[in-house]
């Protein structure tokens, strides 16, 4: 991540002089070229951290209603008074027991199934492998009201909705593809040798996957973690076809919410039950936006 | 050693079986159950009646002014997130590669922000703060510039773009994050030799840059592209496909055929219609990135 070249700024070569048209020294331009790069940088910054900021603000004033949201970031009426109707009118916990259970157990069985399928897929013969490959990726960019709608004539069927089981089984249906095609991507990176040389010392398959692949691919691992927990705790489509009343995650939580008659238009609530739902997701984005990075840019360099 | 020994000798398939089995019993199972109800008529809640119509559903399906319609709504929505993304992210990812540009990581961590910030967040938070006709940010810039803003989510000629700029400032941290991993793994030298050669930044960025991040540069826009076609949350929590049908994208028209006109039959016609136009990109996908790979190898 650190040591990036960028011909916009120029360096401080010894003929780099003759560049200089405009009357300005080399080194101003290069000033010049820096502070336009920082204005475009926090511009887009501005940008990316004005609305969760606002919600944020809002959350934290004793009326959002009819205020400028700009007028907001002043805090001048700070009140925790919102946190505690949220948590109180809203239902908050029950809410988030459902997306607390689902998000890990999501989590756990991603990573015991999808990270032996990513290691073996690269073992098999070429032509299997290709093919499963294309499988995998047809799955990962699968519409995911393409599988609500079946799944929850499924479910009907067998008695799994309103149930967290079967809302688990749909997150897994867009897990599964997503992390295989993710891990597949990181297991490219272990060196062919490494293997080669244990399978000559004598490494069984199993020793060779536990101690020899899955040391190198650890990063991987976090990121997958990572990535599935915020995929179920932010998702929602699933929720609406397939949770009923008893397995409703935050996301349902907060739409119902707004629709009922505690909510009103009591934004300064509505924002606080927002905050509370993102807060996880976005401590995530601040203490692990390295493996956050690895893990959406893992599928990038392969074929 | 032979690669077909090592094959032999790892034992691949006993590592893929566990996964292969799940993603045949959820995925692959309902989208033939998606399949099959396209082909049926068949209703909420009342599954024991169903009938065979074989492609009526997708006739119907496509002489359907709102599926139509749908269609359109979701080619702009994508189209527009798509390259939105892209030019944002790539002039974003250039200026952060800036060699002189300090804590990368911290800047790279907050622009994260908004895409892992919850859909249906991001729906609300736009809705009531941004979009707001009367207090929203937007018109409040705009009022500064002595512009008088638009009822932007409620009014039918502006709800599209309004949802469609949303998810892009959603999406548009993936497409800073890719293209920034790709500009650090440019060499030095190639842009010393631009130089030498008299080119400027913007020459040295479309001419020498661009064709180097190509394959990366693909693989962002399908992932843009994929995530816009499918956009649920965001869209129906802003502004549940309307005013009027203005922002009904297929997802919405799928959700809203299937529960609130019961007819489960044509729900499954549009989302396996989805499905297979995912799947033709992804055929793509994979076509052109060989062909890309072969090219730049």
């Amino acid at each position: 991540m650190s040591d990036i070249r960028n011909p916009l700024v120029t360096t401080g070569s010894p003929n780099a002089n003759a560049s200089n048209r405009r009357g300005l020294s080399h080194y101003q331009k290069g000033r010049l070229l820096l502070g336009g790069q920082y204005a475009g940088l926090t511009l887009w910054l501005i940008v990316s951290l004005l609305p969760p900021v606002i919600l944020l603000a809002a959350a934290f004033n004793e009326t959002a209603m009819f205020r400028s949201p700009l007028a907001l970031l002043t805090m001048s009426e700070f009140t925790l008074a919102n946190f505690t109707t949220a948590f109180r009118a809203g239902d908050f916990w029950f809410y988030f027991r459902n997306s607390l259970i689902i998000s890990v157990a999501a989590v756990i069985i991603s990573v015991v199934v999808c990270v032996p399928m990513a290691y073996g897929l690269n073992k098999l013969r070429p032509r299997i492998r290709s093919g499963l490959s294309f499988a995998v990726l047809a799955m990962r960019f699968l519409p995911h009201v393409v599988l609500a709608l079946p799944l929850f004539l499924i479910f009907v069927n067998i008695g799994l909705t309103g149930s967290r089981l079967g809302l688990l089984l749909a997150h897994l249906a867009i897990h599964i593809p997503f992390a295989v095609w993710m891990m597949v991507g990181f297991f490219e990176n272990v060196p062919k040798e490494m293997e080669e040389a244990a399978i000559v010392d004598g490494c069984g398959p199993w020793k060779l996957f536990w101690t020899i692949s899955l040391p190198v691919v650890r990063p991987g691992l976090n990121a997958l973690a990572i990535l599935v927990f915020i995929m179920s705790w932010n998702e929602y489509l699933f929720a609406l076809f397939l949770a009923g009343s008893d397995a409703q995650p935050l996301t349902v939580g907060i739409t119902r919410f707004m629709g009922g008659v505690e909510a009103g238009a009591q934004y300064g609530v509505i924002a606080a039950y927002a905050s509370l739902i993102v807060l996880p997701v976005i401590f995530f984005a601040l203490v692990a936006n390295r493996y956050i990075v690895s893990g959406m840019t893992a599928g990038a360099v392969k074929g | 050693m032979q690669n077909n020994s090592l094959n032999r000798y790892t034992r691949g398939w006993y590592f893929v079986l566990p996964g292969l089995i799940a993603m045949l019993l959820i995925v692959a199972f309902p989208l033939g159950i998606a399949a099959r109800f396209s082909l049926h008529d068949v209703f909420l809640y009342d599954f024991n009646n169903q009938w065979f119509v074989g492609l009526d559903n997708y006739l119907r399906a496509w002489s359907d002014p709102l599926f139509l319609n749908s269609v359109k709504v979701t080619a702009i929505f994508t189209v527009a997130n798509t390259l939105g993304c892209l030019v944002v992210g790539l002039l974003v990812a250039f200026l952060l590669s800036g060699k002189r540009i300090r804590f990368k990581i911290g800047w790279m961590a907050l622009f994260l922000l908004p895409f892992v910030m919850t859909p249906v967040i991001v729906g609300i938070t736009w809705r009531l703060f941004m979009w707001e006709p009367d207090f929203g940010v937007i018109n409040q810039l705009l009022g500064m510039l002595g512009i008088e803003g638009p009822y932007w989510l409620t009014d039918s000629s502006t709800a599209l773009f309004s949802t469609a700029l949303t998810n892009a400032w959603h999406l548009t941290p993936m497409a800073i994050l890719v293209l920034y991993a790709a500009l650090t793994t440019i060499p030095e030298e190639t842009y010393e030799a631009a130089r030498v050669d008299g080119a400027g930044p913007f020459q040295t960025l479309w001419y020498v840059v661009l064709p180097m991040i190509r394959a990366h540069i693909l693989f962002v826009s399908i992932i843009i592209m994929t995530s816009a076609f499918r956009e649920f949350d965001m869209v129906y929590t802003m502004t549940g496909g309307g005013p009027g049908r203005s922002t009904t994208v297929m997802s919405i028209l799928a959700y809203n055929r299937g529960i609130a006109n019961q007819d489960m039959g044509m729900a499954n016609t549009i989302a396996f219609t989805m499905f297979m136009i995912m799947a033709v990109v992804a055929w793509l996908y994979i076509k052109v990135y060989k062909v890309n790979k072969e090219a730049s190898a």
